[in-house]
């Protein structure tokens, strides 16, 4: 923990732990190099490492432009999640980023975890999943068959949209139990139903403020009244797909999203209101949003305030909220 | 072992090109393979085990434990490395090249994966029409960007015993791949082939370019339709010799050596010889899992060829196992 003195509150970025109060303005659930796992062994891709710096930094610039100060990578440890590339970007751009470990939904895992060389072949249980995200708070994020780096920020998991798988479950129950043993939080993508999906890592003694469930700007969710009930339960509500619905008809628009978030906090759930895009800087693999990074301070902001959202909210929003997530227990 | 003369087989006419086959160090002439261990592997983990790091070694570990088992592979008399590491199981061309180079031993790479369960999401997503161009891109033009060509395709069926959808659509892609390439299939197991035969016919691609491996462990053995599969015109790999319930600690898909030397020589005296082949299927160090201690490549030169030999086969016989028919089965078919 250099240089940080032991009673400070700290997050775990990719140049090391950092004092909370100087993470500023957090976009809390974002891709920098986002590769679908094996692509990267496609024929018709390539990864051009000082091309896909440019566009990262570049997307970094403009975010730190609109005030930005963090930007959280959300892609977890198996979705073209590459450390030295982030630490070189934050040293660039002066952006502090928080990778993740951890790894969801079931369809994007490695055959290692679902059919592993044992007879019979059975899927890794959620022990086997909070060892292997443990060791990247504990010891650092691995490049992969070479070395370990920074200690990962918190822990990411998702759940298909057709309902929680078996392995997905033991995934949502490792992710909690690396967040029980080692302070960092839990971001979940819900699969179908939200709150089901919450109370899993709930019942594992996970306290809810360590918790942000994602995608809950998503119609269903929003028709389900899920973003409440969550708030409710005391966990973190994600609207994170702003700006995504002139490319994805499944979330809200950001208008009915801003409606959303004044119910919510006349409500009384401020608190527990985090603001995010979903952006992709670089995707190999698959298509991406074509929301910018910096779209949450530059375009919905303004779009909250104009609604009477004051200042104050805004701030708890952008800032503290994610502070208070990301700051290791 | 003595090597029968090669004269007498060759019957290339001048001016005509010779066969070749892709290695990770260029093609080279049919000719110069020699003794092949037609399945093998330089490093093989499932994917996503490159995640865990209890499996990591350094790169100083990992030339140490197989540089030596591959100049003992060489100095055996052992000519043509196959390695049938799929495009997600850590298969890991530049590396293969240097190995090739130090040691003499040809390598030749592969292209396709072990089984659908183990193609990641990417590929495992993607069409027929998609593997295709994957397949015969690795072929024709290159493998990433090393350059070296793969030799082979592998196939197979995942784990549960039965062709999955994705394992259906590989082998499909190998298939049109292996027609236009002419290149050879390589399957991991050789349990539930009626489909892949039908896939096969329906492609138009001839059965002798098919090695239906795995056909001699322990589990799979007994439900491999040996005859069924010689009788179609395929080639029967028993390619996991030493796999054997005499090692210290076996895997589940151990066998009894005289077990397996028996069903073999027995295809061998039903006049198989020609649609056999033989290889031990071993890690030189395994990548994402603890390997077998005892058993390498090597385990052809040190048991299987004296045990065949024990068996009465003559030195031509064992010639053509392991050098005319791999010979024949490797070569790019114009």
């Amino acid at each position: 923990m250099t240089g940080i003195p032991a009673s400070s509150s700290t997050v775990r970025t990719v140049l090391g732990p950092v004092r909370a109060d100087t993470l500023g303005a957090v976009a809390v659930h974002e891709a920098l190099l986002s590769v679908v796992p094996g692509a990267e062994h496609a024929f018709d891709v390539t990864i051009d490492r000082a091309e896909v710096f440019d566009v990262i930094a570049a997307a970094l610039h403009d975010f730190r432009e609109h005030g930005g100060g963090t930007v959280v990578d959300s892609t977890g440890m198996f979705h073209g999640r590459d450390v030295r590339l982030y630490e070189a970007l934050s040293r660039a751009t002066g952006v502090h980023i928080i990778a993740s470990t951890g790894m969801g939904p079931e369809e994007m895992l490695g055959g290692y975890f679902l059919t592993p060389q044992t007879n019979p072949p059975t899927p890794w249980p959620a022990d086997k999943f909070a060892g292997l995200f443990t060791q990247e708070v504990v010891e650092g994020m691995v490049v992969p068959r070479l070395e370990r780096r920074a200690a990962a920020g918190l822990v990411v998991t998702a759940a298909d949209d057709d309902g929680m798988t078996a392995t997905e479950e033991s995934l949502f129950r490792g992710a909690a139990r690396t967040a029980l043993t080692t302070g960092v939080p839990v971001s979940i993508r819900y699969g179908r139903d939200a709150v089901h999906d919450l109370q899993v890592v709930l019942d594992e003694g996970l306290p809810a403020d360590r918790v942000a469930v994602g995608g809950l700007d998503r119609r269903d969710a929003i028709a389900a009244a899920a973003p409440a009930e969550v708030a409710r339960l005391g966990a973190y509500v994600a609207l994170d797909h702003v700006g995504v619905d002139d490319d994805d008809e499944r979330y809200a628009s950001d208008a009915e999203r801003a409606t959303l978030v004044a119910e919510l906090i006349r409500a009384g759930h401020v608190e527990r209101i985090l603001l995010s895009s979903s952006s992709v800087a670089v995707a190999k693999g698959h298509d991406a949003p074509s929301v910018a990074l910096h779209h949450v301070l530059s375009a919905f902001v303004p779009l909250l305030r104009s609604g009477g959202v004051r200042d104050d909210d805004v701030r708890r929003m952008v800032v503290d909220n994610p502070r208070t997530l990301l700051t290791v227990r | 072992m003595t090597r029968a003369p090669d004269i007498d087989r060759l019957h290339v006419p001048k001016g005509s090109a010779v066969p070749r086959v892709n290695t990770v160090l260029g093609a080279v002439p049919v000719d110069e393979l020699g003794i092949v261990a037609i399945h093998e592997h330089i490093g093989y983990g499932m994917p996503g085990s490159e995640l865990d790091s209890r499996w990591w070694k350094t790169p100083e570990q990992r030339y140490e434990e197989t540089v030596p088992k591959l100049r003992q592979f060489h100095e055996y008399g052992g000519g043509t490395f196959v390695d049938a590491t799929g495009i997600c199981n850590g298969r890991d061309i530049d590396y293969y090249k240097s190995l090739s180079a130090k040691t003499g031993v040809h390598i030749v790479a592969c292209t396709g994966f072990v089984g659908g369960d183990t193609a990641l999401p990417h590929f495992a997503r993607a069409s027929v029409e998609y593997l295709t161009e994957q397949f015969v891109h690795e072929i024709t033009v290159g493998i990433g960007s090393t350059g070296s060509r793969a030799g082979v395709i592998k196939v197979g069926v995942s784990r549960g015993g039965r062709m999955t959808d994705l394992d259906k659509r590989i082998y499909r892609a190998a298939a049109r791949a292996a027609v236009r390439t002419g290149v050879p299939i390589l399957t991991h197991l050789a349990i539930d082939p009626e489909p892949a035969v039908d896939i096969f016919r329906q492609e138009g691609l001839p059965l002798d370019r098919v090695l239906f491996g795995h056909a001699d462990d322990g589990p799979n053995a007994p439900k491999t339709p040996h005859a069924w599969i010689l009788e179609q015109g395929g080639r029967i790999g028993f390619d996991t010799f030493g796999y054997e319930t005499e090692l210290e600690d076996p895997p589940f898909w151990a066998r009894p050596r005289r077990e397996r030397l028996q069903h073999f020589i027995s295809l061998v005296d039903q006049g198989h010889l020609d649609s056999l082949l033989a290889s031990a299927d071993a890690n030189c160090s395994p990548l994402g899992w603890p390997g077998v201690k005892g058993h390498t490549v090597n385990y052809i030169f040190e048991q299987l060829i004296p045990d065949l030999r024990g068996a009465g086969l003559d030195d031509a016989t064992i010639t053509r196992l392991f050098v005319d028919n791999p010979a024949d089965f490797l070569s790019i078919r114009s």
